[in-house]
């Protein structure tokens, strides 16, 4: 039976527990410097980080409410990832090649 | 009964003339081994989109596309977690393990446990590492038998005999540069494939909407049951693959880190990394599983078609053989998942030959010139091959490829990646906490094997204890936690190491490791990369020279590091070497360069060079 159990509970465990995760990494790598966003080189890869999370997270979103027939949220979310998506190009490639 | 699928002799010349072109390929740019460092990490050369792109074969080879067609025909679009659960590690492996690797130049990842802790911790990593690329060389050599095992009528272990003497050969003369090449063509044929396979099952059932309304929503779910059924839930998987074997692949697996390190720079790896993960490994998994979900297709739009009899690991072979319709196509496609998978292994091989090679050998017999360790190198890959092939006979004991190879991420990454982890981002952690995460954890890992009722049941999140196989995923949560308990409570009881024995080792001491790369302070001005004409000067050693003015447009000084390339982007780094800025002369455009230079990266003379700052 596809209950909110079946539907949503590993999804929320995917993103607790695997965004726990992530923000114990970012957090480390953040207060280390290591990820030192006062570099312009170093502030995108702050914001690819970040997209990589939300995307995947609209991905498993999609997918979701495509297999239950939600089919009007799926196109939402896929529109949000397309706009995401356009948003980091230009963030990625609007800079010279300076190093 | 599961019937063989027929061929004729032209199938089979298509198979092998694939791999001889494959295999040629490689080959043809295994020339540009001169080194044991070529040989292991190609001289540090390449671009990102090539290392990318050749990771693709590597990592789609080794999560194959039988264990995932299979999965996929059982459970549905939930096949794809595996491959979609990488990027929480990304912060970390991106700004942590990536740059201490790279900068520290480590040759293998024992080598890091040596510089960190001591030789004793070297020795249990080299074991440990050992075990777990032996353990996929041989998951990876039981793949192609089941591949090709419906097709040859051959006995299981005879296939897998021949293709191993056709992997070690061609390792053992390759090396890494020949398997990047290899691997790089084979990432475009089989993704490629696997979308071919894709659109053709769509078609065979009649269309997209026929292919979806087939499916049941369940099937269709992204994340599969939370704890139901054991041998395929979504909370096992998740620690299994999303944490052990994820964490194992990108941290532990030397295969890997050496693709990584073959990149020019740590930006290149990064971006490499970050690629793959974000585009590439969202289409690979469609590429692996979408047999499964097109058997099950046809399984239900037309089931006279469907053979019931098929075994769980023949379902990909069995629906490239129903749908392609020509015997043309359906070779092409089962040479190239052969040959993806081919990749991996070698991949592999290299790995465990460079960790026998540094870990093992040098330390032993010391003073020798690189010819002779290369020539070890060489006698070692095929070691590996046969070790691997022999231990094939494991992990056929398992149902399926898919649960052999949960069972071995289990239990062969916690250790290791519990020590590499708390090495690179807990300060504190020293000698005597990472023993106790590889012994202790050892220990307390068999004893839960031993009594997986008590010591496992704890966190099995409700999944249902099957004694044949008792928690074949969630017993990497229970081993994890083992492993990271001894070290840290190990960690708190003994003093700190001294600060100094950890420079450049950590994620909080980075810097220092860039300064130690370098050989002094890093440059980090922002400059721009630009094109030279080279000329040669004989008294040059490893320096080149370049004119004050280009040297002011790059932003470098006297004694940083430069990358120096072909002007052909996409060439990927091929031609190029790494050298140090000397003393600037008054000739813009041009760069004066050694003969070794030009030997070593085999320049032409019609071709500029681009050269960028480094550090």
């Amino acid at each position: 039976m596809l209950d909110f159990n079946r539907i949503w509970l590993p999804y929320l465990y995917l993103y607790i527990v695997g965004g726990g995760i992530f923000c114990i990494g970012m957090f480390i790598i953040l207060k280390s410097k290591s990820l030192n966003i006062d570099r312009l080189r170093h502030k995108k890869w702050f914001y690819i980080l970040i997209f990589g999370l939300l995307y995947y997270m609209g991905i498993h979103g999609l997918f979701t409410f495509a297999a239950i027939g939600k089919a009007i949220i799926s196109l939402v979310i896929a529109l949000f990832l397309v706009g995401m998506i356009m948003q980091l190009a230009v963030t990625v490639f609007t800079k010279s090649n300076k190093i | 009964m599961e019937t063989s699928i027929q061929t004729s002799s032209f199938f089979w010349v298509i198979i092998f003339g694939y791999f001889t072109l494959v295999l040629g390929f490689g080959s043809f740019f295994a020339r540009y081994n001169k080194t044991t460092q070529d040989f292991f990490f190609s001289g540090r050369r390449f671009s990102w989109w090539l290392v990318t792109m050749s990771i693709v074969a590597t990592g789609v080879g080794s999560h194959s596309f039988l264990k995932y067609s299979a999965k996929a025909y059982e459970h549905g679009f939930s096949s794809t977690m595996t491959y979609m659960n990488d990027w929480f590690f990304m912060p970390l492996f991106l700004f942590g393990w990536l740059p201490i690797v790279y900068y520290t130049k480590i040759r293998s990842i024992p080598d890091y446990f040596e510089r960190r802790f001591n030789p004793g911790v070297r020795v249990l990593a080299t074991i440990a590492i050992l075990g777990y690329m032996i353990g996929y060389i041989a998951i990876g050599f039981l793949t192609m038998g089941k591949t090709l095992e419906p097709l040859l009528g051959l006995d299981l272990y005879t296939i897998i005999f021949i293709v191993a003497i056709i992997s070690g050969v061609y390792i053992t003369f390759g090396g890494q540069t020949a398997v990047i090449f290899t691997d790089l063509a084979q990432g475009f044929i089989l993704i490629f494939a696997g979308i071919i396979v894709f659109l053709m099952g769509i078609n065979y059932v009649g269309g997209f909407s026929i292919f979806w309304n087939a499916l049941s929503p369940e099937f269709k779910l992204p994340l599969a049951h939370f704890n139901h059924p054991a041998n395929f839930n979504f909370v096992g998987i998740f620690w299994q693959d999303g944490v052990a074997g994820s964490v194992g692949f990108l941290f532990m697996n030397q295969g890997l880190i050496m693709r990584f390190m073959a990149c020019k720079s740590v930006h290149e790896g990064r971006k490499a990394a970050a690629f793959n993960v974000i585009v590439l490994l969202p289409i690979s998994t469609i590429v692996v599983s979408n047999a499964g979900w097109v058997g099950k297709a046809i399984s239900v739009v037309t089931p006279e078609a469907w053979n019931t009899a098929t075994k769980l690991d023949h379902v990909f072979t069995q629906v490239a053989y129903l749908i392609t319709g020509s015997e043309v196509v359906f070779a092409f496609v089962i040479a190239a998942v052969a040959a993806a998978l081919m990749s991996t292994v070698d991949t592999l091989i290299n790995a465990v030959a460079a960790v026998v090679i540094n870990d093992v050998y040098r330390p032993l017999v010391k003073d020798k010139d690189d010819k002779h360790y290369l020539k070890v190198a060489m006698i070692v890959s095929a070691g590996a091959t046969a070790v691997g092939a022999v231990t094939t006979i494991f992990f056929d004991n398992f149902p399926t490829l898919y649960e052999a190879h949960g069972f071995f991420h289990s239990t062969m990454t916690p250790p290791l990646v519990v020590a590499i982890f708390l090495g690179i981002f807990w300060k504190r952690y020293n000698t005597p906490a990472a023993i106790a995460t590889f012994l202790g954890g050892a220990v307390l890992m068999a004893i839960g094997g031993k009594y997986p009722e008590i010591f496992i049941s704890p966190f099995d999140h409700g999944i249902e204890f099957n004694p044949e196989r008792p928690y074949s995923y969630i017993r990497a949560l229970y081993n994890t936690l083992v492993c990271s308990a001894s070290g840290v409570i190990v960690g708190f009881l003994t003093s700190p190491p001294n600060e100094e024995k950890t420079d450049g080792l950590t994620v909080w001491s980075l810097n220092k490791a860039r300064e130690i790369f370098k050989g002094g302070a890093p440059n980090d001005r922002p400059g721009e990369s630009i094109k030279l004409q080279w000329v040669v000067k004989e008294s040059l050693d490893d320096t080149v020279e370049i004119s004050i003015n280009d040297m002011e447009v790059m932003s470098a000084d006297v004694g940083d590091m430069v990358y120096l390339s072909d002007e052909r982007k996409w060439l990927g780094g091929l031609k190029s070497f790494h050298s140090v800025f000397g003393e600037p002369h008054n000739e813009d455009g041009k760069v004066y360069i050694s003969q070794n230079h030009v030997d070593s990266a085999m320049l032409d003379n019609k071709n500029k060079l681009r050269a960028e700052k480094e550090l």
